[in-house]
């Protein structure tokens, strides 16, 4: 089996309004799939039709290549999902909860309920409703992790996570694709899925406008460069780095016998660094990628580019 | 892993402050009627008030037949105050069951598990069927167990036949709110619906009472198919006793048939 998870013209109605429009993707097992998207964009309709939560008016699906619905409790034990918006009221510990969650999904390796909360930082003695936000998703993270399924499902699965946990989380996303396992999980801003993700799909209006690897989004990403050099004239560092391809936007600012110069690089970094070789730096600065704002150029059709840019970035924020 | 009813277990353990508070009320209610028999309703001087209350007073409120220990029994306890508490218990935990699931967002998470729609919905409406039935059975056991120190002289298979309608009652309300709450997600309307049968079976019955003009009425009453022999006095009407807990059943498969055919937490 290649794909852990396919879609063809999946479209939802609810009543008149349809929140899908024909979404397709497919997700290779063993990856890490992310699907960004501003809220409302589909992203949950999307997961939950998925685990036969809600059905599909129309399109196909599979999953681990089933059918979700036809699948059924069979196909639900191998999965792990966490939902966007997580509620757990009752008066019963974690310890209580998480048991029940046991008895319906999966086998639970002995100890592994303990592993995973220690992991997260998580006191299972305490009563669900009196945890907090963020603690309740860590309790929903370890009842979508603690079976290891073949596929799991996380619906904004750092939303309400302190830093800390979050990297903890993405460390535990890692060891599941090292154990094979697929990994679909959902985001409103690229920076959560890119330090997990192989593919992002990009997600808006219930329409699938992109898929991308991150390292393609990376190779085509802008990055900044900022460099001080001593021994050279402002004019001769524009016109040395004028020659490397890739570079644009070259600023320099002259002061005191030495040079700052910062400029944007698209596309390979060996060019620059062989240019640089010849320079005596004092500082070098060549930032990582921003991978948002890669993809904000693929959001905002070219009509919607230019001075209105940053508003632009902002709503898709 | 193997456990068996896994979502039964849950719904049933989970819930045993509200069973024990609802047990505690209804033996609170058992004790407060029953030894009050003697001085109340085997009385003369009560029966003289009695008689002198407006006629379809006594009959809307069962009161003609309180001069016997059964029809005592049967009238305030089994008709009154614990026919209320038994449907207040059984309509809030059937609304809760699915449709308070679903709109509090955790049975989402319960579907995305191991289980089937169908599961889910028999498994709690077993919980509710349980907790009824213990209820009645509290009843039942305190009944018997006032017999002789309140002078009630109630034959034991007359109580059992009454222990049963006043638990299939109950779980008529009971299983009307989970499959309203099943089938619109709300609980609201399962509590809404659930009200109504025992709102509404009740006082048809007062009403249907009054003359043969209303009579009609009573057919309409699940609480006069019940009562309406007075079964602590005569004996259960076991095809009654048939009827109500099949359309209870006949609920239950309409809940669990709405629920495995919809989108769920829309």
């Amino acid at each position: 089996m290649d794909q852990a998870i396919s879609a063809q013209s999946l479209t939802k109605k609810f009543g008149r309004r349809e929140v899908l429009h024909g979404v397709d993707f497919a997700v290779e097992a063993g990856s890490v799939f992310g699907v960004i998207g501003p809220n409302g964009a589909g992203k949950t309709t999307t997961m939950r039709c998925l685990l036969d939560i809600i059905r599909p008016t129309s399109g196909q699906v599979r999953v681990l290549g089933k059918d979700p619905r036809a699948g059924g409790p069979e196909l639900r034990r191998r999965i792990g999902y966490l939902p966007g918006e997580l509620f757990l009221e009752g008066r019963v510990t974690g310890r209580t909860l998480l048991a029940h969650y046991q008895a319906i999904s999966g086998p639970v390796p002995p100890g592994r309920i303990e592993d995973l909360a220690e992991r997260l930082g998580l006191d299972l003695d305490r009563h669900t409703r009196k945890l907090s936000k963020g603690n309740k998703q860590k309790l929903g993270l370890v009842q979508a992790f603690m079976h290891d399924p073949e596929l799991l499902v996380l619906d904004e699965p750092t939303s309400g996570l302190d830093p800390l946990v979050q990297q903890e989380f993405h460390a535990m996303v890692r060891e599941a694709q090292h154990n094979g396992q697929t990994i679909f999980l959902s985001s409103h801003v690229l920076s959560e899925v890119q330090q997990t993700a192989d593919t992002v799909a990009i997600l808006r209006d219930g329409r699938i406008i992109a898929v991308e690897s991150v390292s393609g989004l990376r190779e085509g990403a802008v990055r900044r460069v900022r460099f001080t050099a001593i021994g050279i004239t402002a004019h001769d560092a524009g016109a040395l780095l004028a020659g490397v391809p890739g570079v644009g936007h070259v600023e320099v600012l002259e002061s005191g016998g030495s040079i700052t110069l910062t400029a944007t690089l698209e596309g390979a970094i060996q060019p620059l660094v062989r240019a640089l070789g010849t320079l005596e730096l004092t500082d070098l600065v060549l930032a990582e990628p921003d991978l948002e704002e890669s993809v904000l150029k693929m959001y905002s059709s070219p009509a919607d580019a230019g001075p209105d840019d940053t508003e632009q970035r902002e709503a898709v924020r | 892993m193997s456990t068996t009813l896994p979502l039964f277990r849950r719904a049933f353990l989970d819930s045993w402050r509200s069973t024990t508070a609802w047990a505690a009320a209804l033996a609170g209610a058992t004790f407060l009627y029953l030894p009050l028999y003697p001085s109340i309703g085997g009385s003369t001087e009560m029966q003289g008030m009695i008689d002198s209350l407006p006629a379809e007073m006594t009959k809307a409120l069962n009161y003609d037949q309180i001069a016997t220990g059964p029809g005592y029994t049967q009238a305030t306890l089994f008709g009154l105050l614990g026919f209320l508490l038994m449907t207040i218990a059984s309509v809030g935990w059937g609304a809760a069951a699915v449709g308070g699931d679903e709109e509090s967002g955790q049975l989402e998470l319960t579907l995305a598990h191991g289980v089937t729609r169908v599961q889910v919905v028999l498994e709690r409406a077993l919980s509710l069927f349980l907790r009824v039935v213990l209820l009645a059975a509290l009843v039942f056991a305190m009944v018997r167990l006032l017999n002789d120190s309140a002078h009630l002289a109630i034959r034991p298979d007359n109580l059992f036949g009454a222990a049963v309608l006043f638990a299939g009652l109950a779980l008529l309300s009971g299983t009307t709110a989970l499959c309203a709450g099943a089938m619109s997600g709300r609980r609201t309307y399962g509590l809404a619906a659930g009200a109504a049968v025992g709102v509404l079976g009740y006082t048809f019955n007062a009403v249907g009472r009054q003359s043969e003009d209303v009579g009609w009425l009573l057919n309409l009453s699940p609480y006069h198919w019940a009562y309406g022999n007075s079964p602590v006095v005569n004996g259960a009407d076991w095809a009654a006793a048939g009827w109500i807990w099949g359309i209870s059943a006949a609920l239950v498969a309409v809940a669990a048939f709405s629920v495995d055919r919809r989108d769920v937490g829309t």
